[in-house]
């Protein structure tokens, strides 16, 4: 049946695009479909693209890097990624990919350990072992998260291993305490759930790095070509990301139909426990959509250190542009 | 096996015939029993029930989806990796030049892990079909050209000789003495090929995919479902055995005289 609904959807799609050609738009995730991805689901399932004229089509992707690259050869024209790692690129190598929307204004970083561990600060975590994934975005500013709490890379015993495993790794005890997006804390609950475990979530954020994370990059070529259509589609993607964080559990239902291998209850969870990184004191205090200067200063600072790059590489101010936000 | 070392009692036989699912059995059941007694968690290893129950939990149609995006790059990969390999194996046996040219790159290829050079095929031939069959193509075509080259050079020199004497052409030779002693070289290289042809495919949907049974199991641990990516790993496992299988069966069908003689 939901096949059925998909297919049909694609067709309306199709039809859609056919009787009025609609701009098409390759959209690249970082990562997998999930809870903090589904904004772009939403768009389409709410028909907020299709209401400006754009037929939005989706890639996964593995990874920030894995993203940026995509959009900086042309396979995708606009997606989510790391405006660290925007910096860091465009400082080493001048990659035509600018970020044109900032999405969560928190870093998303955290450590994850038990309850029972007895470590609920960061200087706890002194003669602990860590377990990391090889290619998260959070190594880099791992030694300086650790700085701001009054410790160094030699105080923590780090292992790296696979993101699937570290859960698991955690809860039984394999380590003590893992690193981890705070957009994986619904899953970490009920799995520690599933032990008979409580975990405790240490994000970084409200532990001295505060900073510019996930952002709407776009190729500087499709903002060239065709700058009407990515007026338009970060219009209506403002738009999902605002009816997103209004109604979770409608944006679950969205993500759930198009992408079925996602529950729609976890990806409402998931949305609900990061709504601090979307909406907080930063969008509070300069409004949501805006990369106000210093804290763009204040997020180079921090990507340059944790990159080892100088921070005369770059001037913050090129790896953004506003001119395509919606009035 | 030799007819010699069969058992001869009726119970004897009959353990013979179903010794690999009985095998399976036992193995599938200890699995079972050592979850449940021992309370295994289904994030560390998921109970034989608990996989079952997640494969139902996905709508036949889905598996469907996956199952064929897989298959067809498989397929298609494997396809490629025929067309590349016995015309280049034949190129190889008839020119000793080409054979000293092509074979220390043919090694460096195989030699080069390709999950390392996967994301970079991506980002070379997009996120489409090409990138995923060439990928899938790397991965199997060696094995294929290796066991033609073999199967080629092992053709009875006083055959080829004998071709020789009465002037048969090349093309004569190759194709009327050379392959058909190649022909179970041949197919040793194709069963191995076609389950390398599965993990092929895995690996590409690993980098870049929307669909396919190595998406889907990267997808499920993502979301930390264990018991359901189990349940992809064994779809796929089945899905290999199935075409493994397959060659067999298109060798008994097509090239009986190519099977070693039961005795």
């Amino acid at each position: 049946m939901k096949s059925v609904l998909r297919l049909s959807l694609l067709a309306s799609l199709v039809s859609a695009s056919s009787a009025f050609a609609a701009d098409k738009v390759t959209f690249q995730l970082d990562w997998l479909p999930g809870g903090d991805k589904a904004p772009v689901y939403v768009g389409i399932q709410e028909g907020f693209f299709e209401a400006l004229d754009l037929d939005v089509s989706i890639a996964s992707g593995r990874g920030s890097t894995d993203a940026l690259t995509k959009m900086a050869t042309g396979q995708s024209d606009i997606g989510s990624s790391d405006i660290g790692a925007l910096m860091a690129a465009k400082a080493q190598d001048d990659v035509p990919v600018v970020a044109v929307l900032p999405y969560f204004t928190q870093a998303p970083h955290a450590f994850f350990a038990l309850k029972s561990s007895g470590i609920d600060s960061i200087e706890k975590l002194d003669g602990k072992k860590v377990a990391t994934s090889p290619f998260t975005s959070s190594n880099a500013f791992l030694p300086l998260v650790l700085k701001e709490n009054g410790l160094s890379d030699s105080d923590i015993k780090l292992v790296k291993s696979d993101p699937g495993a570290l859960g698991p790794m955690m809860i039984t005890g394999n380590t003590d305490a893992i690193i981890a997006w705070v957009t994986n804390t619904a899953l970490f609950t009920s799995q520690a759930a599933e032990a008979g475990k409580e975990i405790v979530e240490l994000p970084w954020s409200s532990a001295g790095l505060s900073l510019y994370s996930s952002s709407l990059l776009a190729s500087e070529r499709f903002l060239e070509e065709r700058p009407d259509v990515a007026k338009r589609f970060i219009k209506a993607y403002k738009k999902s990301i605002e009816f997103t964080y209004s109604y979770p559990d409608k944006a679950g239902e969205a993500l759930h139909n198009i992408v079925p291998e996602v529950d729609a209850g976890i990806a409402a969870a998931q949305i609900k426990s990061i709504t601090n990184l979307v909406y907080n004191d930063v969008t509070e205090k300069d409004g949501f959509g805006q990369f106000e200067q210093t804290r763009l200063m204040q997020t180079w600072d921090y990507v340059a250190e944790a990159n080892a790059l100088s921070t005369d590489a770059l001037d913050p101010k090129d790896a953004v542009n506003l001119n395509y936000l919606p009035d | 096996m030799s007819q010699a070392s069969l058992p001869k009692s009726a119970l004897g036989r009959l353990l013979y015939r179903f010794a690999p699912a009985l095998f399976f059995i036992v193995l599938i059941a200890l699995w079972e029993l050592v979850c449940q007694v021992g309370n295994v968690p289904n994030y560390i290893l998921p109970a034989p029930s608990a996989i079952v129950s997640a494969f139902f939990d996905v709508e036949i149609s889905r598996w469907l989806t996956h199952l064929w995006a897989t298959l067809r790059v498989a397929l298609m990969g494997f396809a490629l990796s025929i067309l590349i390999a016995i015309p280049l194996s034949i190129g190889m046996i008839r020119s000793e030049l080409l054979n000293r040219t092509l074979y220390p790159a043919l090694i460096v290829i195989q030699s080069t892990p390709v999950v390392a050079v996967a994301p970079l095929i991506i980002v070379l031939l997009g996120t489409d079909d090409p990138s995923r069959v060439l990928i899938t193509c790397l991965i199997t075509f060696f094995p294929l050209v290796v066991s033609t080259t073999t199967g080629m050079l092992e053709t009875p020199p006083e055959m080829i000789e004998l071709s020789q004497s009465l002037r048969a052409p090349r093309y004569r030779e190759t194709w009327q003495i050379r392959i058909p002693y190649a022909i179970p070289h041949i197919f040793s290289g194709l069963r191995v090929s076609i389950t390398l042809a599965i993990i092929g495919a895995v690996v590409a949907e690993f980098v870049a995919a929307e669909k396919g049974l190595g998406y889907f199991i990267q997808f499920s641990t993502s979301f930390f479902k264990i018991p359901q990516a189990f349940a992809g790993l064994i779809f796929l496992a089945a899905i290999s055995l199935l075409l493994f299988k397959s060659v067999q069966w298109i060798q008994m069908y097509f090239f009986p005289w190519s099977l070693p003689k039961k005795k």
